[in-house]
């Protein structure tokens, strides 16, 4: 059941030009040009219940804008969102009662106090009864190992334990759908597993979530599908496995060469430069070439130490997708 | 009901985060309360060297400037902290996180933000109206139009509070903003028969500063007279225009990029 629908959503905000400099700054004190930037531009997807969907793109693509959008704490300036039912920036009160976000450069922890006092607050604010509270911190505090660290105050907590405890903020209320705009940034790969694992478990027991990221490790081990956004229009919208094929079925050759290679192809495919002379890649097309067959002509042809193949790096079509866009 | 828990359990965590900092609390108390308290001094030295407001005493004068203490005390305790919070909110990008808030946004603002620096103030204020009202031989039959006017007064500097948060919305960075109003609440301070007429209009009906300090002392000191009760129509026009226009502003949100 799709529980997200938007249709030809649109964010366009005013902004002013300046340059830089003294003269520039005083220039625009007496006069600025306005400027008008489409932030988002008519994009449509939808986003099946109980699902991961990542949304992918390079900065400033229009992804975070997206999201609060989706979230309710902005207004589109055109389009439609329909989730759950609640225009989310209309109905704002009644729907982000459901959702819950987690925001990784905006805490919604109060800085001072410990997070259990945090969370306190978020139990009168949603109304959430004393058993589900209890029950459900504990249950969290459990997951995220930091039945400690809740009753520190938040301003001394490292990066990875806050965002433990933003995580832990935002699900109090059993939320149906959470959104997290890049909730790994910064941390160590402990603290990400461990976010990953939760993230994880808790979309097995139903809860959808919609994240944006720059990690695609993130999208990788989490996602179900994946939406691509660049200057604001939606590129790619599919399965992660499509997007693992959307560029052909390419295998990376990485060969360790006996001597080093001078030419720009090998057997008609073009050669990328290692980190030294001795390292190559081959970008192979299965789809055009056997790989089977392009591996015996390459022994033959080509004296190497070492040879390794692997499919093409999530990264690599990330960074086409986003040039072609 | 749901409301009123959802603000005490925000109360609480208010002084939590204010007992946080005890020296800083108990500092900003006192540092609030000394710098009001050493206006109404100029007052006493101004009557110690034989100088007067015409037909009013030292004591009526001292009046209506811990009336304007307690007042502002009141208000600031309740909106100051919105309009600070609005602004850093809007300048870093955060405001989001308010929104995701289940609430009216001012509500919640209004919540998380009470100004405990501000109790000394008020507290500092209530001591002195006591005192002043004694020493001026006030009667309690003022007392009800003194409330009324009081409230009134209170809701005017949370209206103003709510307009310079509003502004901020469209006008990132408008700390000083808060400057102009605070010089124009100044006229509240002193009885306004000292003012021209059209200043007395102004401070009575356009922004109705006078109800903050000088009509409610008035009540007190059973002066009060029609147009003081007239008053309070715009004094509620201010509060609701506060409200009704950080309403509209919160719309023109846009947040910074992510």
């Amino acid at each position: 059941m799709e529980i997200i629908k938007v249709r030809d959503l649109s964010k366009i905000y005013t902004t002013y030009k300046r340059g830089s400099g003294f003269s520039a700054a005083l220039k625009s004190f007496f006069k600025r040009e306005k400027v008008t930037v489409s932030a988002v531009d008519g994009v449509s997807f939808t986003i099946e219940e109980g699902t991961v969907c990542g949304i992918l793109g390079p900065n400033g693509a229009g992804k975070s804008t997206t999201i609060k959008m989706l979230c309710g704490a902005l207004f589109p300036t055109g389009g439609s969102i329909d989730v759950m039912g609640f225009s989310p920036a209309k109905d704002r009160t009644k729907y982000v009662r459901r959702i819950g976000a987690v925001f990784g450069q905006k805490s919604q922890l109060i800085f001072d106090i410990p997070p259990v006092d945090s969370f306190a607050m978020n139990k009168a604010i949603y109304g959430i009864s004393d058993a589900d509270y209890k029950k459900r911190l504990d249950d969290m505090t459990e997951l995220f190992d930091v039945g400690d660290v809740i009753h520190k105050p938040t301003r001394v907590l490292s990066l990875g334990e806050r965002m433990k405890c933003e995580f832990i903020m935002s699900m109090l209320h059993a939320p149906k759908i959470v959104f997290l705009d890049e909730p790994t940034i910064g941390l160590d790969v402990i603290a990400k597993n461990k976010i990953r694992e939760v993230i994880s478990r808790m979309n097995r027991n139903g809860t959808t979530f919609i994240l944006t990221t720059h990690d695609l490790e993130d999208v990788e081990q989490l996602a179900d599908n994946v939406i691509i956004i660049n200057h604001g229009r939606k590129v790619f919208d599919n399965s992660l496995d499509k997007l693992r094929t959307t560029l052909g079925s390419k295998k990376m050759i990485d060969l360790t060469l006996a001597k080093p290679f001078t030419g720009s192809e090998i057997n008609g495919v073009a050669v990328k430069p290692g980190e030294d002379r001795l390292r190559i890649s081959l970008e192979v097309d299965t789809e055009q070439r056997s790989i089977t067959e392009f591996l015996a002509t390459l022994s033959s042809t080509v004296d190497f130490t070492d040879i390794s193949v692997r499919s093409l790096p999530m990264d690599e079509i990330i960074t086409r997708i986003y040039t072609a866009g | 009901m749901r409301y009123i828990k959802i603000y005490f359990t925000c109360l609480r965590i208010a002084f939590s985060q204010a007992a946080a900092y005890r020296a800083d609390f108990l500092l900003g108390n006192i540092m609030s309360l000394l710098s009001n308290i050493l206006f109404p001094l100029v007052t006493v030295v101004i009557y110690a060297n034989g100088a007067s407001f015409p037909g009013w005493s030292m004591w009526q004068v001292l009046l209506i400037q811990s009336v304007f203490a307690m007042s502002t005390g009141l208000s600031s305790m309740v909106t100051q902290g919105v309009m600070w919070a609005t602004m850093d909110h809007i300048r870093e990008g955060s405001f989001e996180t308010v929104l995701l808030k289940p609430l009216p946004p001012l509500f919640y603002l209004t919540a998380v933000n009470f100004s405990t620096g501000s109790l000394g103030l008020f507290i500092g204020g209530l001591v002195m109206t006591v005192v002043s009202a004694v020493k001026s031989c006030t009667s309690a039959a003022g007392v009800p139009a003194f409330m009324v006017l009081f409230l009134a007064g209170a809701a005017v500097l949370c209206g103003l509070d709510l307009i310079m948060a509003a502004i901020s919305f469209k006008w990132v960075g408008n700390s000083r903003i808060p400057e102009i109003f605070d010089s124009i609440s100044e006229f509240g301070k002193y009885p306004a028969g000292i003012f021209p007429k059209a200043v007395k209009v102004l401070t009575a009906f356009i922004i109705p500063v006078a109800s903050v300090g000088f009509f409610p002392a008035s009540a007190l000191l059973g002066e009060v007279e029609g147009y003081m009760l007239i008053a309070v129509i715009p004094c509620l026009v201010f509060l609701a225009f506060g409200i009704w226009i950080y309403h509209i502003m919160i719309k023109r949100y846009e947040g910074v990029g992510g």
